[in-house]
């Protein structure tokens, strides 16, 4: 470490820390206090954080009406399909991107741009047609394959950005030593990109698990429905809801990505960057 | 391992030593893009082309409908078209804010998460809450955070006695943007953090023990090593960024529904209703060609003078 | 010069997709189903409360076992996403069978061409159910579009004790308030940290012109083919004395008009809020949701020169792509028989269009919860004029809506909203 800082800066840091956690963190208690509430406390004038009669109706009515955990299953597997599709897909392209200037590699970054501004509404239905057409829709891979192509955008503009950040002085002396091209991604270019890597999984399995839109119009069998899907069902006309059991398969929904952050999350820490080169 | 402290950019002097085999293998970076461009190519470059042409057509929804090319004419329509224009400045204004805030932000908490401090991996987890919740709940979440007799913000300002600020956040007209920016904020920080976050691992830790030790304060560190290491990063997720927040309306719908009085109508949320609730595709798609001209001019020149501050 | 470039570039892209259909053109035909078995329908259905999430169940389970050669898959749609959800899979050419919405939107798709004409596919058995005047809600250009199956009345809900402390009695089943009655016993309820009424106004478009029909005001006008927007008297009515109530008798609150109905609650339980001027299916909410010892009533709907208003039921319509139309008719026969309908409508507490129907529903409930008054409310309700007009979706979002907000924000007079209304009428109707 760079120096210890002193204690009114540290306590000034934890104060900070905790400001932001209540910014970003407070929905979790919200919806852990409303999962738990009956009915009749979710209406209240001045809302409670602790429940007078905590309940776990919501719960048994979320999974009762709907098959949260079918549901949540299929969610589980188009994610991690697509996070791990992306990543396959995205490093190598980035690394052409970014170490070869191309034209082809211009004009493709350029679309990628392109392609997340154009108004998304107008897209949906010629890609909902093309992919009747392969004879995808109403199957989970077609919905992974979406996911993959809007998250190659993200994927590929971070990645490159990262890919420039590693000194090519080092993959030329390792390729100086004797490592071919594949062992130079790999032992090099492959374990200083890992926390972009990281980054890019997380960006496309949660893009993937919180997507409403096309796992709505493009699955028609019940069973194959993913979570969030399933989830809407919980909401009616004009902005009413059914807050409890909404809440309660929320709150389970949520879960999961966080969990597979709390495991991806190390991999962001410093000391990866120093550990991959002596390794 | 002194090459470690080689900063990356300088010292491009030996590039005739490079060898030859980065440079031969040309078909290689073929090979490393297919995979990518193939499925891009399907599902992006012809739904997108298609797109674009419809904005020179009169397309509306429907079974059977006679698509006729009309060249300029929906942009003639659009010239004059003050709801769109007024929208638009709507837009921009929600993008920059939410952008600029959300930037900031996040490079305070990234800044903060990577440091050494207690509890480091239990807040990194809660800072990607808003990533992680299923958005259905977002919007309904939100407007009880800003509901007029029961919502949070109002029952906090009930509690600590000062009921005169209390405010009907989403239905006042001054109130109304402000509050959705906050909460476009809010949605999209946890991505401009983890990126950040993830860039900060590539700032070489020798380069601030070299600065540390020529005795350079905090600020001139972060200022001089982190900042321009990042330079690349910040770049990307910045544009990222500001072409998600202008394209997203989701969340603003559910809260608003452009109202109070227009106060809150994007650009997008008008393109919209224009293609799914009016039928009116080719409108919608030169309304989308026009945003899209737009934001690419204002990205170029930021982009531009991005790329030059790096050189 | 231009021109030409464009052409280039409409060619170019026409190639594209020629040249795509031609590749994707061998992995086509996935997804026909087999031709032999039984017919299998789609139903999407947008019940979302329990109960009525069950009824519909049930119904469905009902119909599969006693018809092994037409089976309905139940798919549960949400009222938020349907209209996205329905336009994408109708142009994408793939449709579920039977569609639930409701008749304002219907409208649309039909046009489009969409939904199947019903003249000849229901009996004249339910159509005689159903009041002319409700069919014509869901009829387009003389094409019966969609079964109207559930209304939703204007009513007002309403604090018994708050009603008892103030002195004010409550009206009958069939004779309510006029609007001066209202407002006067609004005015009675109100007192320091308490209102007579709040107006959910974040939809202000559809409710004023739903109870514009009180005095006659409709609004658009049909001259021969062409339609205009007119603002005259009549239809200021109820603008007006919603404005008077906010701010000059500051006897309806004015933070409730950024509110949809539900969101009144917490300040209605609360004894906030006195009455409730909303839809019968908020009696729901008062059963499941208010707290222990609350007292609550339902009150007819208030009366100007009548007690008409808009109705806009949900409905069901079949794909005008369906291969089975005469199945699906078969199902909505049996899915609203008068025994059915009143089920489905008391899940959803709402009033049945079916006369049959609704007598059975108030024998059912013993007219209790006020059933009586909703039972009662089905006869004011009737076809606008604005539910026929061509362009109305998008006069309401991009003139009506920020019109009346601003109106009811105080920012602009009552004649100035009524010149914004016209004049994005001469817009949008042209």
């Amino acid at each position: 470490m760079f120096g210890k800082p002193s204690r009114t800066s540290r306590t000034l840091q934890y104060l900070a820390l905790a400001g932001y956690l209540i910014f970003l963190g407070f929905p979790l208690v919200w919806l852990l206090s409303t999962a738990f509430k009956p009915p009749r406390e979710l209406v209240r004038l001045h809302p409670t954080l602790i429940p007078d009669n905590p309940t776990l109706q919501n719960f048994v009515q979320a999974f009762t009406e709907q098959e949260l955990g079918r549901a949540a299953l299929n969610s589980l597997q188009v994610s991690l399909a697509s996070a791990v599709l992306t990543v396959l897909v995205a490093m190598p392209a980035s690394y052409a991107l970014a170490r070869f200037r191309s034209k082809l590699g211009t004009a493709a970054l350029g679309w990628v741009l392109l392609s997340q501004l154009f108004p998304f509404v107008l897209l949906i239905i010629p890609i909902f047609l093309v992919l009747r057409q392969v004879g995808l829709a109403n199957t989970h891979a077609g919905l992974v394959l979406i996911y993959v192509v809007w998250a190659l955008p993200f994927a590929l503009w971070m990645l490159q950005g990262f890919v420039r950040n590693i000194p090519r002085e080092l993959e030329e002396a390792a390729s100086v030593d004797g490592a071919t091209r594949v062992q130079v991604l790999r032992r090099v270019v492959f374990p200083l990109l890992a926390p972009g890597l990281v980054a890019t999984a997380l960006f496309s399995f949660i893009s993937a698990w919180n997507e409403f839109f096309f796992a709505l119009v493009l699955i028609k069998t019940p069973d194959l429905a993913t979570l969030p899907v399933a989830l809407a069902r919980f909401v009616g006309i004009e902005g009413t809801a059914r807050l409890g059991p909404l809440a309660a398969g929320s709150l389970l929904a949520t879960l999961p990505s966080l969990i597979f952050f709390a495991f991806m999350q190390r991999r962001l820490s410093s000391g990866s960057l120093a550990g991959a080169v002596k390794g | 391992m002194t090459t470690l402290t080689e900063r990356p950019d300088v010292e491009r002097a030996g590039s005739a030593r490079r060898s030859n085999r980065f440079r031969s293998d040309r078909t290689t970076i073929y090979l490393l893009l297919l995979p990518s461009l193939l499925p891009i190519l399907v599902l992006s470059v012809f739904p997108l082309l298609r797109g674009i042409y419809l904005g020179f057509t009169d397309a509306r929804a429907g079974r059977n409908v006679e698509v006729s090319f009309t060249g300029l004419a929906n942009y003639r329509e659009l010239l004059g078209d003050e709801l769109f224009w007024n929208s638009f400045k709507i837009g921009l204004l929600w993008a920059v804010g939410v952008t600029v805030l959300q930037f900031l932000l996040a490079l305070g908490l990234a800044l903060l998460l990577n440091q050494q401090l207690r509890f480091r991996g239990v807040a990194r987890v809660l800072a990607v809450v808003p990533w992680a919740m299923p958005p259905v709940v977002v919007g309904i979440l939100w407007k009880l955070v800003y509901h007029p007799d029961a919502g949070l913000i109002n029952e906090f300002f009930h509690r600590i006695g000062a009921d005169g600020l209390r405010t009907n956040w989403l239905g006042d007209f001054s109130t109304a943007l402000p509050a959705v920016i906050i909460v476009g904020v809010w949605a999209g920080m946890p991505q401009t953090t983890v990126v950040l976050l993830a860039g900060l691992q590539g700032v070489g830790r020798e380069l601030h023990e070299a600065a540390a030790v020529d005795g350079a304060s905090t600020w001139h560190r972060f200022r001089h090593v982190t900042l321009p290491a990042l330079a690349p990063v910040i770049v990307a997720i910045t544009s990222l960024d500001f072409i998600w927040n202008f394209n997203s309306f989701g969340l603003v719908y559910v809260l608003t529904a452009g109202g109070p009085g227009g106060k809150t109508m994007l650009p997008m949320l008008f393109a919209y209703e224009e293609a799914f609730r009016y039928g009116n595709y080719g409108y919608a798609a030169a309304l989308g060609n026009v945003m899209v001209v737009i934001i690419v001019a204002l990205l170029a020149v930021y982009l531009r003078r991005r790329l030059r501050e790096a050189n | 010069m231009l021109r030409t470039r464009f052409r280039r570039l409409a060619a170019a892209a026409a190639v594209t997709v020629i040249g795509l259909g031609a590749l994707t053109a061998c992995g086509a035909g996935g997804d026909d189903e087999a031709t032999s078995g039984p017919v299998k329908l789609r139903f999407l259905s947008l019940a979302w409360q329990k109960e009525s999430l069950q009824v519909n169940k049930d119904l469905v389970a009902k119909w599969n076992a006693e018809h092994p050669d037409i089976q309905v898959e139940y798919v549960q749609g949400d009222w938020n996403s349907v209209h996205d959800q329905l336009l994408t899979s109708f142009e994408g050419g793939d449709a579920p069978d039977i569609v639930h919405y409701e008749a304002s939107s219907i409208g649309e798709f039909s046009k489009q061409g969409y939904l199947a004409d019903l003249s000849d596919l229901v009996s004249e058995d339910l159509k005689g159910q159903i009041d002319k005047s409700i069919w014509d809600t869901a009829t387009v250009d003389g094409k019966v579009t969609g079964v109207p199956f559930l209304l939703e009345s204007q009513v007002v809900i309403a604090n018994k004790k708050l009603l008892d402390a103030a002195g004010v009695a409550v009206p009958p089943a069939d004779g309510g308030w006029t609007w001066d009655e209202f407002q006067a016993n609004a005015q009675k309820l109100t007192k320091s940290g308490q209102y007579g009424a709040a107006w959910a106004l974040k939809s202000p478009t559809n409710r004023v012109l739903n109870l514009a029909l009180n005095y006659d005001g409709k609004f658009f006008y049909g001259d021969g083919g062409r339609t205009e927007v007119k603002v005259g008297d009549a239809e200021k009515e109820i603008p007006k004395r919603i404005h008077d109530m906010i701010y000059t008798a500051k006897s309806a609150s004015p933070e409730a008009l950024g509110m949809s109905g539900a969101d009144t609650l917490p300040g209605f339980f609360g004894g906030k809020y006195a009455m409730l001027p909303g839809s019968v299916s908020l009696r729901q909410q008062m059963v499941e949701q208010a707290p222990a010892g609350f007292e609550w009533v339902t009150l007819p709907p208030i009366k100007g020169l009548s007690t008409k208003q808009a109705a806009n039921p949900q409905t069901l319509s079949i794909s005008e792509d369906s291969k089975h139309k005469k199945q699906a008719a078969q199902f909505l026969e049996y899915f609203l028989n008068p025994t059915n309908m009143a089920a489905l409508a008391k899940g959803d507490w709402l009033v049945p269009t079916g006369k049959q129907a609704n007598e059975e529903l108030v024998k059912l409930t013993a007219g209790k919860q006020g059933w009586d008054v909703a039972a009662d409310s089905a006869t004011d309700l009737t076809v606008a004029p604005f539910q026929q007009a061509d362009g109305y979706p998008e006069w309401k979002t991009k003139y009506a809506t920020p019109a009346l907000q601003q109106y009811f924000a105080n920012k602009i007079t009552l004649d100035q909203l009524a010149t914004q209304l016209v004049d994005g009428g001469k817009q949008v109707l042209r």
